[in-house]
C-alpha cells in the first residue's frame, strides 16, 4: 500500500468540530487513557487543557492546513529517563485502513528525535487485543520488545501490553 | 522393575531460610552504610554517584534513607546492614523493587533471600498490587540472577531506556505477578 501523503500541524481551538468526531468516537478512544468527549465544547475544553499544553502533540490533516482527522503525540520523561519518550495516536474511523496512522508515526519520529536533542528511545505500550496498532508500530519500524503483564489500568481494568520501541539507530521499514 | 522404595530427600535450596533479617536503618548504621555506599562497583549501575565523606553520608542516610517509606537494611546474624532492599510504587496497582549489596557479601545468595521475603510481603501487604517489577541493567548479570533465582519473569530488553551517569543504557525489565510462584 503506498503510504498517504499526511500532515502534522499544532492544535488549534478552530479544530473543536473535527476533533469532536473522532475524540467522540469510542471505537476510537477505546484503547487510549482518556474516555471519549461528548460533546463539542468538551472537544474545546479538550483541546485547551490536553492537546495545546502538550509538550508535542500534532493534529494529523491530509492537506496542509487541513482539518483535524487524528493525533500523534511524543511525550518525554524527565531525570534519568529523559533520552526516552511516550508515544500515542488516533485516527477517525472513517480514516482508518489507509496507512494514515503508521504515516503520522513515521513523521512523528522523525521529528521528534529533531525537536528533541536528548531523545534516543521512542515507546509505546499497546494493549493485546489492539492488533491494528500493533501493525501500526510494526510497519513504522518499531521492535516488540516485551510483553508486559498486567502492566497498567485502561478504561477501569488491568490490561496486558505489548512494549514497543525506535531507537534512534533503528530504521524505517 | 520394582523401585526401591526410598524416602525422598528433603529439597536442600541454595540459601538456608532464616540467615539474613530485614530491619529499618538507623544513623547508628553509618559504617556499615559507607561500605557500600563509597564503592563504585556497588554503585556501577545506579544512579546515585560513590558517597565520598562520612558527613556526606549521615547526610544521605538523614534526608533520604530515614524518610524512605519502604527502605530496609539487609542484616546478618550480628544485625549489622550489608545493604539494603526497597519497594517503590509505580502507581496505584504496580510497585518497583530496588536492592543493593556490598561487594562482600555477593555471590552468596543473600540478595535473592531479600528479594524472595519482599515479595511475598508485598502481596500480602499490598492485596490491590497487579504487579511487582524490577528493572535491571543489561550488563548487571548478577542482579538478573537474583531475580531469576526468585521466579521474576524476564519479559524483554528494553533499548537504550535509562540516562544513567551520562550514558544511555539498555535495561532488563522483570515482573512478578500475584498469580506467579516464588522459587
Amino acid at each position: 500500500m503506498e503510504s498517504p501523503i499526511i500532515f502534522l500541524r499544532p492544535f488549534n481551538l478552530s479544530d473543536a468540530e473535527d476533533v469532536f468526531k473522532w475524540a467522540g468516537d469510542d471505537d476510537v478512544t477505546r484503547y487510549l487513557r482518556w474516555d471519549s468527549v461528548k460533546t463539542i465544547e468538551e472537544a474545546k475544553q479538550h483541546i485547551l487543557n490536553k492537546a495545546i499544553p502538550h509538550p508535542w502533540r500534532r493534529s494529523i490533516s491530509l492537506l496542509q492546513h487541513g482539518r483535524s482527522l487524528g493525533y500523534v503525540s511524543v511525550k518525554p520523561d524527565s531525570g534519568d529517563g529523559r533520552c526516552r519518550a511516550d508515544l500515542a495516536y488516533a485516527v477517525a474511523k472513517e480514516f482508518w485502513g489507509r496507512g494514515i496512522a503508521t504515516a503520522a508515526v513515521r513523521m512523528a519520529v522523525e521529528q521528534a528525535f529533531e525537536d528533541f536533542p536528548e531523545l534516543v528511545r521512542l515507546q509505546a505500550v499497546v494493549e493485546v487485543e489492539n492488533k491494528a496498532s500493533q501493525r501500526v508500530l510494526e510497519k513504522a519500524g518499531f521492535r516488540k520488545e516485551g510483553l508486559l503483564e498486567k502492566y497498567g489500568f485502561s478504561k477501569g481494568e488491568i490490561r496486558d501490553m505489548f512494549l514497543y520501541s525506535f531507537v534512534k539507530d533503528d530504521c524505517f521499514v | 522393575m520394582e523401585m526401591d522404595s526410598q524416602k525422598t530427600q528433603p529439597i536442600i535450596s541454595s540459601s538456608p531460610p532464616g540467615r539474613i533479617s530485614l530491619r529499618p536503618m538507623t544513623l547508628s548504621d553509618v559504617d556499615d552504610y559507607m561500605v557500600w555506599a563509597t564503592d563504585p562497583k556497588v554503585a556501577r549501575f545506579c544512579t546515585w554517584e560513590p558517597c565520598t565523606s562520612r558527613d556526606e553520608a549521615i547526610k544521605y542516610i538523614t534526608d533520604r534513607v530515614l524518610t524512605h517509606p519502604s527502605l530496609r537494611a539487609i542484616c546478618l546474624e550480628d544485625d549489622r546492614p550489608i545493604g539494603y532492599i526497597l519497594i517503590m510504587a509505580v502507581d496505584n496497582i504496580r510497585k518497583e523493587i530496588g536492592y543493593v549489596l556490598a561487594r562482600k557479601y555477593w555471590g552468596k545468595g543473600f540478595a535473592t533471600e531479600a528479594v524472595r521475603l519482599v515479595t511475598a510481603e508485598v502481596f500480602k501487604e499490598c492485596p490491590e498490587i497487579e504487579r511487582l517489577e524490577a528493572l535491571v541493567d543489561v550488563d548487571n548479570v548478577g542482579s538478573q540472577r537474583v531475580l531469576e533465582k526468585v521466579g521474576f519473569t524476564k519479559e524483554g530488553v528494553m533499548r537504550k531506556f535509562l540516562c544513567i551517569k551520562g550514558s544511555v543504557r539498555d535495561t532488563v525489565m522483570f515482573s512478578f505477578l500475584p498469580t506467579d510462584t516464588l522459587k
